[in-house]
């Protein structure tokens, strides 16, 4: 017992230590994107200028425009992007599917015609609206869950109910918009598409406040997570707690989800790459909550820079990463329905 | 009843799914370190039975006693660490290599933080040695036969450290080659650990060549259980299985043989 094969050892530093190399690079990659945020624009500023302003010396010019305009919009980003990629990265790994990623199943839906709903019909504004859109994606949530459970729950079958749902609560939100007002419209935009451009310390707080506590949460349940994905009875056999761990996990993550919608709207596909793009940098077999974070913040960051100044046109970030999002969508689609695979 | 010699009991209960009864007052023992199977035709009520011993189902009425204490008073982690069970059909999540699918049956051991331990590592060594996949443990799980998986859950279940194992029809999908393997590891890991087995198996002969103790189950109730001899007779075959046979004697092991008719 005292002498441990080198080749176990060996194999687990080594996929150890390419864990920790493609987190590291996530983290670079994600911090260089949220500098370049406040650098570029019709100004550039240098890193001094910029550091200057965050550390809150008085910069002529760069004060006003990295301060209040840039910095809140590279935060809504960087925040919104962590949400929705851990959110999604953890409905796909609870139900073993990566179609089961909250955009695909309706709860971000929710979250929109909830939204919608609110300012359009109910005359909502400010946190009531987050407020309504948080309680009606747990609605969703909840509603999908009980439709998919025939003792127990299939990640396939739940995927497909909640296409379903996607697409009843898409015509509630065409309904609301045909009947709104044109002021009511522009509010509305927001819930339609995601954008970084209405982004306000208002709407970066409340979204910070939510991602302090749900994201410790859902960390300290990233072990019986991935038990979960043995499947129940294995699970229950290693003592994971299977219903509690759940509920935990599910509340967490729409909370994660609506919380950012309310804040940037859907940004397209965001909750639906990450964790595939997370799973194959650091490879399977560990939880994929940090990296899928890191990948959905550096995903929105450098799709909001393309979409502001690479096109001519200023595009918000939801129309680029649903460009992108979508091909990646019918690929994992077509290899699903080959392999029958996961993550 | 609750003699210290068996590790597990089952004392009168009852097993439903919503409304539906499967198991009415049914008792039943392990004996410690021994390898106990359960037959029954299909649907009979085995698998239930099983989860219920590993406190995957809670009993409308009667109990389940691990070492005199009913298992649902035992806190879940550290019932994991007595009790292993291995599900029917378990997932492997995809790419997931061998060393680290074993390592996750160390999860009851490990601290809040997780922190991996050399008796982790110890612990994940001698499994992968024991059920004779050591050479695999860089292989992606995805890409083994049925038979290098099979012996890779039962791997996890060892590096559990329990002294109590449940297998839910470790043979299943399985070639007869690779089902004596599966036994015979079995066996192997009963006689030098001392882990007290009780698994489901559909095969009566494999039953009757590997089990100290045979439990034969009918509709939720327990027709027979003793020593195979005892157990596989003419009669109780056609009892529980409705299959006129005749029982001769396993040339290789003097085990029982069914042969039917």
């Amino acid at each position: 017992m005292s002498t441990l094969p080198v080749a176990l050892v060996g194999g687990r530093r080594r996929r150890a230590s390419r864990r920790r190399r493609m987190l590291a690079l996530l983290g670079l990659l994600v911090a260089l994107a949220f500098a370049a945020s406040l650098m570029i624009g019709h100004t550039l500023y240098g890193p001094v200028d910029v550091i200057r302003v965050i550390v809150g010396q008085d910069v002529p010019g760069a004060s006003f425009t990295v301060g209040d305009l840039r910095l809140p919009r590279a935060a809504l980003g960087l925040l919104a992007g962590v949400a929705f990629g851990m959110g999604g990265v953890t409905f796909q790994t609870m139900l073993r599917n990566p179609l089961a990623a909250p955009d695909v199943i309706g709860i971000s839906s929710g979250a929109s015609a909830a939204g919608v709903f609110g300012i359009v019909v109910l005359g909502l504004s400010g946190p009531a609206v987050s407020l309504v859109a948080v309680v009606a994606a747990l609605g969703v949530a909840l509603l999908i869950y009980v439709l998919a459970w025939r003792d127990g729950v299939v990640g396939s079958r739940l995927v497909l109910i909640g296409i379903g749902v996607a697409a009843m609560l898409d015509s509630v939100v065409s309904w609301v918009l045909v009947r709104a007002s044109q002021w009511d419209l522009q509010a509305a935009m927001r819930w339609l598409t995601g954008s970084l451009n209405a982004a306000s310390w208002e709407l970066v707080v409340p979204l910070l406040v939510v991602l302090l506590f749900a994201v410790p949460v859902l960390l300290a349940q990233a072990r019986p997570l991935e038990l979960l994905q043995l499947g129940d009875d294995a699970a229950a056999a290693l003592g994971v707690r299977v219903e509690r761990t759940r509920l935990i996990v599910i509340v967490s993550a729409v909370l994660l989800i609506a919380c950012a919608t309310a804040a940037a709207g859907p940004i397209a596909f965001v909750a639906f790459l990450s964790g595939p793009i997370a799973a194959r940098s650091v490879g399977p077999g560990t939880s994929l909550l940090v990296p899928a974070g890191l990948v959905g913040a550096l995903v929105v960051l450098s799709a909001d820079q393309l979409g502001q100044w690479a096109l001519g046109t200023r595009y918000p970030v939801g129309v680029i990463t649903g460009a992108l999002g979508a091909p990646f969508l019918v690929y994992l689609l077509a290899r699903t329905h080959r392999s029958g695979g996961s993550l | 009843m609750n003699a210290p010699e068996n590790q597990l009991v089952v004392e009168r209960a009852s097993l439903s799914y919503g409304d539906r009864s499967i198991v009415t007052d049914l008792s039943l023992a392990l004996p410690e370190g021994g390898v106990t199977v359960i037959v029954g035709a299909n649907a009979c009520g085995k698998s239930t039975l099983l989860r219920a011993m590993a406190r995957l189902l809670r009993p409308t009425g009667g109990r389940v006693l691990l070492d005199g204490r009913d298992v649902h008073t035992i806190p879940t982690r550290q019932l994991a660490r007595r009790l292993g069970l291995m599900p029917q059909s378990p997932i492997a999540p995809e790419g997931i290599v061998v060393a680290d699918l074993v390592a996750r049956g160390r999860h009851p051991h490990q601290g809040p933080f997780g922190r991996w331990t050399t008796a982790d590592e110890a612990a994940v060594a001698a499994a992968l040695e024991a059920t004779g996949v050591s050479d695999l443990a860089d292989r992606p799980v995805d890409e083994l036969s049925g038979g290098q998986r099979q012996r890779v859950w039962i791997a996890m279940a060892l590096a559990q450290e329990t002294s109590v194992l449940l297998l839910d029809e470790p043979t299943t999908y399985l070639d007869l080659a690779h089902q004596i393997e599966v036994l015979d590891l079995l066996a192997r890991l009963n006689a030098e650990r001392g882990t007290t087995v009780a698994m489901v198996l559909h095969d009566l002969n494999l039953a009757a060549r590997y089990a100290d103790h045979l439990v034969a189950l009918r509709a939720g109730r327990v027709v027979a259980a003793g020593t195979p001899a005892d157990v596989v007779t003419e009669d109780i075959v056609e009892e529980v299985f409705g299959l006129p046979c005749m029982v001769v004697a396993d040339p290789v092991t003097g085990t029982p043989l069914v042969v039917p008719r």
